[in-house]
């Protein structure tokens, strides 16, 4: 699987404007797999991105609109976009601000039905 | 022949009498006195206005009200009669008439303590009137009063509202929820070197959110059902977003 | 922040800044001793001593085996249970070697509290004065100085 998996996340990082991609643990905001150029960290995207969904989650249910199926995050100068596999894991991609951010999403379900 | 017997002089203490009688909740008592000064002094100021507020107690405000206006046909200035029309305006919502009265009931009596928290009672009343209330925030727009929300930093709401598919109001917990996740996303953008916050669009099962901060002290917060696709939640957040600046600015005025 | 209380006043700032980044629900900063720093988060005396004792066991033992297999010590362990986790690091700063336990629970992550003990060592460093010259240690001054950490850590 650990082949598999950094060959999608490394499809992924070849879209224009993506800078990495990590497989994390939800629960644990770790790493579980990662493709990311130099400079990016890995472990932060992973613990800062599951922490992120997690709180998602719990306004989606606040207000009775079920699970997250996909978070962007809009930053000045970057973008994150987060993609749940399974309760236990999330996929996540950063990129710069006029990243696609539908093309790194729709490559992101993508991934994710194929982890599944 | 029936001898009509002479009346006994009238005592000057006896509307005294009778405002301790009212006082004492003996309104019958005290309205009777009243009503015997009336009929032979039908001028007697003081009397008027101890009637007048006999009939207030009593619940017959149209009633008191006239007798008050008969005081003030005498005594222009008389600070009981006017501290009763202020009362009877309040109580019809017209709270800039009750200020008024009060106001010449205060300087006629100054210092009274009764007209002075009267007065201090209409001015919070027109404060209250004077704030917009949470729905007016995003008035007209698609959304407003089940789906747009406008909240502090610390997740209290200021405005709109969020309603679920029952009706049943979620402002509260979801504003919370949506402070926290501003926080979270503040943080994350921060420590990712992804600039300052701008946004967040949840995508959820069962509908979707957006998140945005129209000032830096407030959020906005836009739910939808999934009927509304989640791309479309940004082209709704821009009149949102002028709607709550504008709002907030007003608050500050 | 109530709930930190340090023997070591510049801890505090580092520390305050980890507990609310990370999220933990108890902190101890102790040499590999055991001589507790500053701790945030606990209630008791005893468990203070308990948790600096154990945990200090923990990482000498783990240091114990790295040696077996010709490495340096880990630099952290972490254990997961249904409702808490635990993490024990241990750092060199200008103090030398020292040791941070962190109890979080399901309301923050392994990931963050990992991501944030970066920070605190290196706040922790930067805040960090420069060491006095210390005497011999008697066993009075070992009592003394025991009884005088408790005072600090309880604010009594």
């Amino acid at each position: 699987m650990s082949a598999h998996v950094r060959r999608a996340l490394e499809e992924i990082t070849r879209i224009r404007g993506v800078r990495g991609a990590v497989l994390a643990d939800r629960t644990e905001g770790i790493v579980v797999a990662e493709s990311a150029m130099l400079g990016v960290r890995r472990e932060a995207i992973a613990a800062l991105g599951a922490s992120l969904v997690r709180r998602c989650g719990v306004l989606l249910e606040g207000g009775g609109l079920g699970v997250p199926r996909h978070v962007l995050l809009q930053g000045r100068e970057g973008t994150l976009v987060a993609v749940p596999v399974t309760d236990e894991l999330l996929l996540l991609a950063v990129g710069d601000a006029a990243v696609n951010v539908g093309l790194v999403r729709a490559e992101l379900q993508r991934v994710a039905r194929e982890l599944r | 022949m029936t001898e009509r017997r002479p009346r006994a002089p009238w005592d000057p203490h006896s509307l005294d009498a009778a405002e301790r009688l009212r006082r004492q909740g003996d309104l019958e008592a005290a309205a009777r006195v009243a009503i015997d000064r009336l009929e032979h002094a039908p001028g007697d100021a003081a009397a008027h206005d101890l009637y007048a507020r006999v009939l207030a107690d009593m619940g017959n405000l149209p009633g008191a009200e006239s007798e008050w206006q008969e005081v003030l046909g005498q005594l222009p200035r008389h600070a009981g009669a006017h501290k009763g029309l202020g009362f009877i305006r309040f109580r019809e919502g017209r709270l800039d008439d009750a200020l008024d009265h009060l106001e010449i009931a205060l300087a006629s009596a100054p210092g009274d303590p009764a007209v002075v928290q009267a007065m201090r009672t209409v001015r919070a009343a027109l404060q209250r009137e004077a704030s917009p209330p949470r729905d007016r925030v995003f008035e007209g727009l698609e959304g407003a009063g089940r789906g747009l929300l406008l909240v502090d930093a610390r997740g209290g709401v200021l405005g709109g509202a969020v309603r679920d598919a029952d009706g049943f109001d979620r402002s509260e917990l979801v504003g919370g929820y949506a402070a926290d996740l501003v926080h979270e996303a503040r943080r994350t953008t921060a420590m990712l070197h992804l600039g300052s916050w701008e946004w967040v669009v949840v995508e959820g099962s069962e509908g979707s959110t957006y998140l945005a901060a129209p000032t830096d002290e407030a959020v906005l917060c836009i739910l939808r059902d999934r009927g509304v696709p989640a791309a479309r939640l940004t082209l709704l957040a821009e009149p949102a977003l002028a709607a709550a600046r504008e709002w907030l600015h007003e608050q500050t005025l | 922040m109530r709930n930190t209380r340090a023997v070591e006043a510049w801890t505090i700032g580092p520390l305050e800044h980890f507990v609310g980044q990370a999220g933990a629900r108890l902190v101890l900063i102790m040499t590999p001793a055991g001589q507790v720093m500053a701790q945030y988060g606990f209630a008791r005396a005893v468990d203070v001593m308990t948790a600096a004792a154990l945990g200090a066991g923990i990482v000498a033992s783990s240091s114990e085996i790295a040696s077996m297999l010709g490495q340096p010590p880990f630099a952290a362990l972490g254990h997961r249970g249904t409702h808490h986790g635990i993490v024990l690091s241990s750092f060199d700063s200008p103090r030398g070697r020292l040791l941070v336990l962190v109890v979080y629970g399901v309301e923050t992550s392994l990931g963050l509290v990992q991501l944030f003990l970066g920070t605190l060592v290196d706040d922790l460093a930067a805040a960090c004065p420069v060491p006095e010259s210390r005497g011999p240690v008697l066993a009075v001054n070992f009592e003394n100085e025991l009884n005088r950490s408790l005072d600090a850590l309880f604010g009594q």
